[in-house]
């Protein structure tokens, strides 16, 4: 397995972006990150782009093909990947296995979702379609649905309480208000976050992630040819990818995912560090309750414990572990099949020291993304090169 | 301009597209019914068609109860998808040991409680194309 490294990022504005279609969006931020990574076009050998509803919402399939084609790379290979929210980061652990396995030199990797074109319900009941069709959606949930059951049992559970899952929505809406590309630039208080309409009780407004268009995309190589491109290399350490149950009836213990647990033990063997190595985290926050179990799942916190670390400010900006310094999908936005891919893009520039909200000294980051209520998941170790 | 939508939104409940539409049928008879492996005697929760412990394809229908506890639940308000109003409120009951995701009906959302003994009502809602009835697990206070 040869060393895979990222020269070259790139990433739309999240939010409701007006004309600009799905392969726009797509083609904007591979181009940016290929001006960026200093890569002639010719010498990229295959593109992986993530998508979960491009047919659905926004009337258009064979998206890979079409957007090499538009980039004037066409001949070849290109794979669009799905797996509802988690597309994104599948499609980067595929880029990163055909360098690291000795297939390709140069891969682009991408991740694009238009959704603001649809009417809302349609969204929904696009976004439903990744739950089993004969059971949960059928009946009219959703996944605000499923997490507030999630969110309910995590409080009965562990006594985590009202406040501490509302605190996560202020630290992300108070990062994404400092990050150019975040969809809300606005701070919220506690008291406006538990105060917000109620949609799954005990789920509320501010609890949950706007609908977003966007895309964002990264350019991989080996790491020894990093350097003949780049100054600042960002080293990929190592990745993980796990499945896990599709429905909330097939888990014993709904606040747990263990897809996340799964892939995020192959990503810490394989970059050989331990959680506690961690200083900056990008995690799938498709609603506050989330990113409590992610932390939890991830192993940064013992379990039950991720709502306290809240409170005690530990995964702040300046805390122990630094999660979601975007501002997360609750306030950079969560266009689903970008998301993964713009988990890495924040990472890399977190890595180069040149985020919006920087880690100070940061040497380890995480990358998590999932889809779902925890069918899938992937999780990326990044590293100083 | 408007799309004409000729595919059955729902083709995993229809006796034209699968072996396990039977669950449908007993159900719109108020049973709740599972399956069980004619090949290794395992009852699957839910429904399945494929065993994947034996690799046996052949089982046969079992009768579950009537009644189960409410093991956790939400109260939706907004977010739900065309044709439904809120609130509802969604549940996952234990019934005989399986955990079956389904609606409470004929319920103040406020009176919801974990623990609580609910009854199979099975709940009717939009016809297939073809006009015939279509059923879902739906459960009600006791
Ligand atoms: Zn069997």
């Amino acid at each position: 397995m040869r060393d895979v490294a990222i020269i070259g990022v790139g990433s739309t504005p999240f939010g409701k972006l007006e004309r600009q279609g799905i392969v726009e969006m797509a083609v904007a931020a591979c181009r940016d990150a290929l001006a960026e990574s200093r890569v002639p076009r010719e010498k990229i050998q295959a593109l992986y782009l993530g998508n979960f509803a491009g047919e659905r919402l926004a009337s258009q399939g064979s998206l890979a093909a079409i957007v090499v084609n538009r980039l004037g790379m066409s001949g070849i290979p290109a794979t669009k990947t799905e797996g509802a929210c988690a597309s994104g980061g599948i499609a980067f652990r595929l880029g990163v296995l055909g360098i690291a396995l000795g297939l390709y030199d140069f891969v682009l990797v991408g991740g694009v979702e238009k959704m603001s074109s649809a009417p809302t319900a349609e969204v929904t009941a696009a976004l439903a379609t990744a739950g089993d069709e004969t059971a949960e959606m059928r009946t009219g949930l959703t996944f605000p649905g499923a997490f507030g059951i999630i969110m309910r049992e995590h409080m009965a559970r562990y006594g985590t309480t009202r406040a501490q899952i509302g605190l996560v929505s202020v630290k992300n809406h108070g990062l994404g208000a400092a990050n150019p590309k975040a969809q809300f630039r606005k701070p919220v208080t506690l008291d406006e976050v538990v105060s917000s309409r109620l949609v799954a009780d005990p789920i509320r407004l501010f609890d949950c992630p706007p609908i977003s268009d966007g895309a964002a995309a990264a350019v991989l190589c080996p790491l020894e040819m990093a350097r003949d491109f780049t100054a600042k290399p960002v080293r990929v350490l190592g990745t993980g990818h796990a499945t896990g149950p599709a429905t909330l009836w097939e888990s014993a213990d709904v606040t747990t995912m263990p897809a996340t647990v799964r892939a995020s033990r192959e990503a810490y063997a394989a970059a050989k560090i331990a959680p506690a190595d961690v200083d900056v985290v990008e995690l799938h926050d498709c609603f506050t309750i989330a990113e409590i179990i992610a932390t939890e799942d991830l192993g940064l916190f013992p379990k039950g414990k991720g709502g306290a670390a809240v409170e005690e400010g530990w995964t702040a900006l300046g805390g122990k572990v630094a999660v979601n310094p975007s501002g997360g999908l609750i306030s950079k936005g969560h266009p689903v099949g970008a998301t993964g891919v713009a988990q890495i893009y924040e990472l890399v520039r977190q890595l180069r020291d040149e985020a919006a909200n920087q880690v100070r000294g940061a040497e380890i980051a995480l990358a998590h993304n999932l889809g779902g209520t925890g069918v899938v998941s992937t999780v990326t170790v990044l590293g100083r090169a | 301009m408007t799309y004409f939508r000729a595919v059955d939104p729902f083709p995993l409940e229809s006796e034209r597209y699968t072996k396990l539409h039977e669950f449908y049928t007993r159900l719109g008879q108020g049973r709740l019914v599972t399956t069980r492996c004619a090949g290794c005697g395992r009852v699957a929760w839910p429904p399945r068609g494929f065993c994947p412990e034996c690799r046996s394809d052949r089982f046969e229908w079992a009768d579950l109860p009537g009644e189960g506890t409410v093991a956790a639940f939400t109260v939706q308000e907004t977010g739900l998808p065309a044709g439904f109003d809120g609130p509802r409120v969604f549940a996952v009951v234990d019934v005989a040991g399986h955990r079956v995701f389904s609606v409470l009906r004929e319920v103040a959302p406020e009176k919801v409680a974990i623990g609580q003994r609910v009854r199979l009502t099975p709940m009717r809602v939009d016809d297939d194309p073809e006009g015939k009835p279509r059923w879902l697990p739906a459960f009600s206070p006791v």
